[in-house]
């Protein structure tokens, strides 16, 4: 009993006020310096703003597959991650003053990117790799000028339906992006929340000359198409994770997806076959550009050098089904895996047998989200 | 010197002597804080929806209305406008018809222990909302538990696909994360009751429904009063559950204001949009004020 009251005495003694707001005050300091200190170990690394699911630590040598490369040696791992779901949503965020250092839009987006004025050139001589990459992409209209490089091709790829062939019955022969319509697949449709992709294929579909800058008529007789494809869908979203569970899933049994779709179906083991829809499907190719205000300007070079490189080439080949823009990668490749993925006999002929479209003006860009917005909401 | 120190007297004792500006005085730091928070980026906000978006980062900064009239003509949003007092008001009668039995049952009769049950009520609260609703797309998925459930027990063929990505999964979700906004001014206001007004009732011959319509139920409305408005000011504008589990046709207001901030790319229709929201939940919020005062008063 004594030893009882002994402890409670010295636990259990009243606080004073003095030494309350001492304990306090220790709490809150210690608090406030935490965020501080997590500021200082993180600023040296650079930051890499990207699509949702980029943040792959093996394109920087930081990963399971890919566990060493210079970014990693330099930085003791991968850069500071951004994520976007859309490169509009990104430059959104850009345009009311988030600064990062390199950003991952795509082809068709660079002359409007340019125009907000909001990046600059990369400097060409800490470009490593930049003599490797494809010309047909590196040499794009408004990606380089007199003052460097402004646009830095990493990944491509096409924009295709990916169907279930156990339960979708076509012929490899008769693909077409008219599959999407059939009745008999209403409502068990998925498509990509954007209208670079699903509002551009249908643009494919309804016949429009994509290397020309788009009329009203254009605009219209796609709209139509898009209206009569919106009944047909379950889901519009820009999650390839959820777009790839609901095909295994039979929750949907044709997309509109990116050939990484496919690819990690076949892996798993699902019967999907990557249309070639005989209007030709639409080629894409990203890459990266680099703010104005960039904070770590060498560290945006070692991001585009890392994401350039042939190894991480290979890994993106092997891994995610998309072509890269190194050339020297492809020499490095499993054959088999590229024979799989059709990259083996020229990948120029593969990038120039689709749909390449050209960048669109601003207006038209504008006037094209709008219009797919309010036909996805059913106006 | 003395000018000074006179100043500094008298105002000390306008201090002393006016209670009003001694609060004001205690407030002033908040008040600082909600005009820098609230009020600035409000009439900016009022500002911005007054202009035109002209290219891609440039606006018109001549003073229209036309985003307005936009607002107010344009078929889609008059819709999204409906939808989402739909939904939000759907959500709110639904949250408090389940909340009023948990709170009346903790608040009569649970005698011991009655904070561990409150705490128990709040459990769902402990997660994150998105957490929350990432758990109803489980529930109510293709592959989810409701349809596995249901298969397993052969009650259907192939999964329901109803379930998921329309206004219905939207209130579903909602009712569920909002629940405990309910639950705690109605009990609250249950847990006031004078229990001896009850007592009287049954000596007068009241039987149990009776009373609770007599008794009860009046005297509890201004907890649900207070619950009602604490659902349904937040769930009209929700964004992120519609988002997720509404699909394209539970698509609501908040869905088209972030679009307009965002790929839309036309920041005063944006504005102008949030400020017809904002107005539109404040006068129906108003209203319902008013009938809900002058009904209790009566009910007195």
């Amino acid at each position: 009993m004594d030893n009882r009251s002994s402890l409670r005495q010295r636990y259990m003694q009243p606080i004073n006020r003095r030494k309350f707001l001492k304990q306090l005050g220790l709490a809150g300091v210690s608090l406030a310096a935490v965020p501080g200190m997590q500021f200082a170990r993180a600023a040296d690394k650079p930051t890499y703003f990207t699509w949702g699911g980029y943040n792959d630590d093996n394109f920087f040598g930081a990963g399971e597959v890919v566990t060493s490369g210079p970014f990693a040696d330099k930085y003791g791992g991968p850069p500071n991650y951004a994520i976007f779901g859309d490169a509009e949503e990104g430059l959104t965020k850009m345009k009311a003053g988030f600064v990062v250092d390199a950003v991952h839009p795509c082809s068709t987006d660079v002359i409007r990117w340019r125009e907000t004025g909001l990046f600059q050139a990369w400097d060409n001589d800490q470009l490593l790799h930049l003599n490797d990459i494809f010309p047909q992409l590196s040499k794009m209209h408004g990606a380089q000028d007199y003052r460097g490089q402004w646009f830095l091709p990493i990944e491509w790829g096409a924009t295709s339906i990916t169907y279930r062939t156990d339960l979708v019955d076509i012929q490899p022969e008769d693909e077409s992006w008219e599959m999407l319509f059939d009745p008999r697949y209403k409502g068990k449709i998925a498509v990509i929340d954007s209208a670079a992709d699903t509002w551009y294929c249908m643009a494919i579909l309804a016949g429009v000359d994509l290397m020309q800058p788009m009329s009203d008529a254009d605009i219209e007789k796609t709209n139509i198409l898009m209206k009569k494809l919106r009944p047909q869908v379950r889901m519009f979203t820009n999650d390839m994770t959820s777009l790839g569970q609901a095909l295994a899933s039979g929750e949907v049994v044709m997309a509109i997806s990116w050939n990484e779709t496919p690819v990690g179906l076949w892996w798993e083991g699902h019967p999907v076959r990557f249309a070639s829809p005989k209007e030709g499907t639409m080629t894409w190719f990203c890459g990266l550009m680099l703010h104005k205000d960039a904070p770590n300007y060498s560290g945006a070079h070692d991001i585009a050098n890392s994401l350039t490189s042939p190894v991480t080439g290979q890994y993106l080949m092997e891994n995610w089904g998309y072509g890269h823009a190194n050339q020297k990668a492809f020499s490095i490749t499993d054959p088999d895996t590229l024979a799989i993925l059709g990259l083996d006999a020229d990948p120029v002929a593969y990038m120039e047998s689709g749909v390449f479209g050209i960048p669109q003006s601003d207006e038209v860009e504008t006037r094209i989200n709008r219009d797919f917005e309010a036909i996805k909401t059913g106006f | 010197m003395n000018i000074y120190h006179k100043t500094t007297q008298k105002l000390r004792r306008k201090l002393q002597r006016s209670e009003s500006l001694k609060g004001y005085l205690l407030l002033s730091p908040t008040i600082l804080v909600m005009a820098g928070i609230m009020l600035i980026p409000f009439i900016g906000m009022i500002i911005l929806s007054l202009w035109t978006q002209i290219g891609y980062a440039k606006f018109d900064t001549t003073l229209t209305l036309n985003n307005f009239i936009v607002v107010f003509t344009n078929e889609m949003y008059r819709v999204l406008f409906s939808r989402s007092l739909v939904v939000s008001a759907m959500t709110t009668f639904l949250t408090v018809l389940l909340a009023y039995p948990m709170a009346y049952f903790v608040a009569f009769h649970v005698q011991r222990r009655k904070l561990l049950w409150i705490i128990l009520m709040t459990l769902p609260f402990w997660t994150s909302y998105l957490l929350r609703v990432f758990a109803w797309k489980v529930i109510l998925g293709y592959n989810g538990v409701i349809n596995s459930g249901l298969l397993w027990l052969g009650i259907i063929n192939e999964p329901i696909t109803l379930l998921l990505y329309n206004p219905s999964a939207v209130i579903i979700t909602l009712t569920h994360a909002w629940a405990a906004f309910a639950i705690l001014p109605i009990y609250v206001s249950l847990e006031k009751i004078d229990r001896s007004l009850l007592e009287a009732a049954t000596d007068l011959g009241d039987s149990p429904l009776a009373r609770f319509f007599r008794i009860t139920l009046p005297l509890s409305l201004p907890g649900v009063v207070a619950a009602t408005v604490l659902i349904f000011i937040p769930t009209v504008g929700d964004y992120v559950t519609p988002s997720l589990v509404g699909g394209s046709d539970g698509y609501m207001i908040a869905n088209a204001i972030q679009f307009q901030f965002g790929r839309g790319s036309n920041w005063p229709l944006g504005a102008a949009l949030s400020l017809s929201s904002m107005a539109v939940v404040t006068v129906i919020t108003i209203v319902y004020f008013l009938v809900s005062k002058t009904l209790t008063q009566n009910i007195r």
